[in-house]
Formats: structure tokens, sequence, C-alpha cells
């Protein structure tokens, strides 16, 4: 069955760069069940905006990435990004992992030239924009060591920026802080503010951290478990930029409360649904 | 009765016995550590003391259990006539004609059949079915179809050695880490290279341990490659000695074998370490 896919009504200003149609992913359990992890999803990103999808473990916000990585084909529905419907992965769209996934037999320097090298750049133009982003990054010390050789948060940085390297539009990020320290993941996420500031990337960032979907996002999407829906839309309203001291004001702590009394609800939901069953 | 509860009551030296006695451990661990180094530098020289012993006692008959002496003898009429080397650059060419083939083969169906279902459909159980037959095994059919020609020799070394490499170059490619796959499609790595730029390196540590214990098998198979009739090699000219009851060259050739296979064996544990170079 194809569902008409429901226009989502465009809010002021900028284009409309990632749109989310209808999406439904499921996935065959053993007895060949078919199991919605995303139910008919459908929300738009526009050109520049920064983007949290929230919710808890299992609500299918990273297959829903995915989805628009490429990396996973929707059960109904489209993805379109730019003009295209996407069928892959591809270079207009990087994508930072949990895990930084950094190619072990490759310096720093190499990973992040990779994107540059395989869309036919020379090596010297490659690495040019490597030791740029390097610097970015703030790692221009270690762009020659291999990765085993560097911290977690080392690690993401590099991975980062090798997300970056191509130039893309779009940058997907999948709970890329969820494994590092506290301390680490407040250094980051300050850090990956500066940079967005000084590029002109539309960041959809996956996260179950709810202070950091609020100290990031312009908008906060709120999502249910089992299957996954998205409940909330949420506008942040805080001013830029924001550092971790934005995490002590009112404003900031109401817009949290939203969120945790949203999740909490559908924590519930969740849990009497598996009483019904 | 008041002072029990202090440490210093309890230790007959007080408090200055804690570091002598790190100290006296530290050395004691030291002396045990220089003993059992010393025991394995005379591991081989006892053994042939041992051997030389009983030789010369006359316990066994010295013609089939020749003195370290003897054998020395031989190996060193052996190296000082130049059959030796005629010997040994005649094996040594065999090996690494038919490793190379076998390994290059090896690794190149890995590939195949760890990246396709369809090619591991059609060629793994039939790989898999002649993997356990022993190359020596083959020798008879092998003289009907090559002759005493140095072809034969290869193909059975390119035999024992192709079954090890492929497996685990197919292994290596199925445990190939997805994350990193997905990484290089994300940054635009095209299909048609992502096997040079991720699953080859990937699967590099698995193929390396295929190599290495290949380097073994390939002179295991040596030994049935020169069964099948040579005019020169370290087992042919064993087997010429074992039919002159020259025992103590029989003796330098087995030893031969080992060292050599034992230097190649070495020297790829080196190399490995290098083309493995991020680990």
């Amino acid at each position: 069955m194809i569902r008409k896919p429901v226009p989502v009504p465009l809010r002021e200003g900028g284009e409309v760069e990632i749109d989310v149609r209808d999406v439904t992913i499921a996935f065959e359990r053993d007895g060949g069940e078919l199991v919605p992890a995303v139910d008919r999803v459908s929300f738009q990103v526009r050109r520049g905006e920064f983007i949290c999808l929230l919710g808890p473990s299992g609500c299918g916000k990273s297959t829903l990435l995915n989805a628009v990585a490429g990396f996973e084909t929707p059960y109904e529905g489209e993805v379109v990004v730019g003009t295209k419907v996407v069928t892959g992965p591809g270079p207009d769209r990087g994508v930072v992992f949990q895990q930084p996934r950094l190619f072990p037999w490759k310096s720093v320097r190499a990973n992040v030239a990779h994107g540059p090298r395989m869309a036919g750049k020379s090596r010297a133009d490659a690495g040019a924009i490597a030791d740029e982003l390097i610097e970015m990054v703030g790692l221009s010390r270690s762009a020659k060591a291999l990765p085993h050789t560097l911290s977690g948060g080392m690690q993401q940085r590099v991975a980062i920026a090798r997300a970056l390297a191509n130039r893309p539009n779009i940058l997907l990020m999948d709970e890329p802080f969820g494994a590092l320290d506290a301390q680490t993941r407040t250094v980051m996420q300050e850090g990956l503010l500066r940079l967005w500031a000084q590029l002109d990337t539309t960041i959809l960032f996956v996260t179950h951290d709810i202070d950091e979907a609020v100290l990031l996002a312009d908008r906060v999407l709120v999502m249910s478990a089992g299957p996954g829906r998205i409940v909330r839309d949420l506008a942040v309203d805080l001013p830029r930029p924001r550092t971790i001291e934005t995490t002590l004001g009112a404003r900031f702590q109401a817009l949290r409360r939203e969120c945790l009394d949203l999740i909490r609800q559908q924590s519930q939901k969740a849990f009497e649904g598996t009483h019904d069953a | 009765m008041a002072d029990i509860s202090t440490p210093a009551a309890l230790s007959p030296r007080g408090a200055g016995a804690l570091p002598a006695v790190g100290a006296k451990r530290r050395r004691s661990a030291r002396l045990s550590q220089r003993i059992n180094m010393a025991v394995g530098l005379v591991s081989i020289p006892l053994f042939l003391m041992v051997w030389q012993l009983i030789a010369q006692a006359r316990i066994v008959n010295p013609i089939l259990f020749p003195a370290p002496t003897e054998v020395a003898r031989a190996a060193m009429e052996w190296v000082t006539s130049g059959l030796f080397v005629e010997d040994a650059v005649a094996s040594l060419k065999r090996v690494a004609t038919g490793y190379f083939v076998g390994s290059v083969v090896g690794v190149g169906c890995g590939l195949l059949t760890g990246r396709s279902a369809f090619f591991s459909g059609l060629l793994g159980p039939l790989f898999q079915v002649l993997r356990p037959i022993p190359p020596i095994a083959f020798v008879s059919i092998v003289i009907l179809w090559f002759g005493l020609s140095e072809g034969g020799k290869v193909f059975l070394i390119v035999w024992g050695v192709f079954f090890t490499v492929w497996l685990s170059t197919h292994l290596g490619v199925q445990k190939v880490d997805q994350g990193l796959v997905r990484a290089a499609q994300m940054l635009g790595t095209p299909r048609r290279r992502l096997v040079g730029e991720v699953v080859l390196l990937s699967a590099l540590p698995f193929i390396v341990v295929g190599l290495r214990t290949a380097v073994g098998i390939s002179f295991y198979t040596l030994v049935a490659a020169e069964l099948a009739g040579a005019f020169a090699g370290i087992f042919y000219r064993i087997q010429l000695a074992q039919q002159n009851m020259q025992t103590g060259l029989v003796f330098a050739g087995l030893a031969a074998l080992g060292l050599i296979s034992f230097i190649a064996d070495r020297c790829f544990a080196m190399m490995a370490q290098r083309l493995v170079w991020w680990r």
C-alpha cells in the first residue's frame, strides 16, 4: 500500500535541504514477520539548520538517520535530499558514527584526505583540504599519527574532519559523543557549535541525551519508541553563541523540562503498552 | 598489651623492613629469570652431548644412528663439494615459485568467494572437499601428468599453499568491519575501489596468518614434490643418502630442512610486522 505523502508546511526562511516523506522502515523478525522500527515519519530540515532527533534507545532514531544517509532503504515513503530521492550513501552527506570508524591503516591526514581523493582531487589538493580541516578541529600536531594512538575524543574529532572533507551540504551525526566521558563530551559539543557557526552545513544529530539536544539544536524532534514516531517538534529559542553556561539558564531548564516530560510520557505509554499486550 | 595494634610491634624489623623485602624479592626474581635464560642456551648443546655419548657408548648401531660429529663431517663434505648450494637452490626455487603462485591465486579466490555469495556457493563446497586431501597423495598422478619436470613439483606446492591462503582470505574478507565499509561509502568510495581501499586491508591480518602457515606447508610439501622424482634438492639428497646408507648425510639433510624452514618462518614473521603496519 502506498500512502500519499502528507505535505508539511514550510516554515519561514531557508530552502528545504532534507525532506523525509512518510517514511516507514521495517525489519524482518526471525519468523518473517515485519516489525516497524520507524512508522510514517515526516519532517523537513532547512538549509543550515541544526536539528536533533531525541528519543529513548530503540526508538528508531538511528534507523531514521541511516535512511537519510542511504544505508537503510525505507519500506514505504522516501527521503529527498536537495532535489534527489536518496538511493544510497554519497559524499553530499557526511556521516559521523558513534564509533570513530577511522581507517586504522591510514594516518589522520590520509583519513581526512580520503573523501577528496575519491572525488578525484590530486594528492596535493586533498592534502591541503585535510590540513585545513585538521587545524579546524585542533589536531595539526597529530596529523601524521595513526588513529589508534589517539584518545577517543581526538579520534572523534578526526571523524568529524573526515566527514566534512567533501564539503557536504549535510552532516549526519549518530550519537557521536555517546562513547566519550562527560568532560570530553562538553568540550566536543562546544567545538561542534563553533565549527557549525563557521560552515554553512546542515546538521542532523541523533542523541538520547536531553541536555545535549537542547544545547545544540535549533529544533528538537522528540521521538517515541516502538514504533518510532515524532511526537513533538520543539523550537529551541536560546540565543547563540551557546556555551556550557547556557545550560545554567532558566530558559534552558524550562526546555529541558519539557523534553523530559515528553520522554517520560512516552516511556510510560510504552510501559503500559507492554502490559496490554 | 597496648602496643599490639601498632605495625612496628608486628614486624620484627620495624618500619624499615618493607623496602628491604621488596629489593630482596626483586633480586631473586631477576636471578630466576637469568637461570631460565641460561637453561634455554644449554638446551641444544646438552641434547647434542647426550646424543654423542649414546652414539659413542655403542648402545645403538652407529651406522643407523650416527654421532653428531659424524653428521657434522657429512654436512661439511656436502657443503664443500658444492652440492649443498645446488640442492638448496633447487629446493628453494620450487618452494618460492609454488608459494608465490599458490598465494596469489589463494588471495584472489578468497576475495572472490568472500565478497560474492555466488562464487562462494559455486567454489566453496568444491574447495572444502579438495582441501583435506594431502598433497603427497597426488604424487603418483602428478608423475603421470608432468613426468619428472619442474611443473609437477611446483604444482604440488601450489596445491599445498593455495587452500590455506584461500581459506584465511575468505574468512578475513567475510569478517570485514562493515562500519568501515559504510564510512568509505559515505565518503564517496566507488564500489569497484572498495576492495582495494577497505576490504583487502581490513582482511590483511587474517591473510598474513594464512600466508605464514603456508610458509611451513610449502616446506612440508617440498618433501612430497621431491618424492615425485628430482635431480637435485634437499630431500632428493636425503633419499639418495639413504639408498647409499650415508646416514650422516641423511641427518645433515634433515637438519638443513629444519633450519631453512625455521629461517624462512622467522623472516616471514619479521616481514609480517611491517605488512600490518598499523597494529
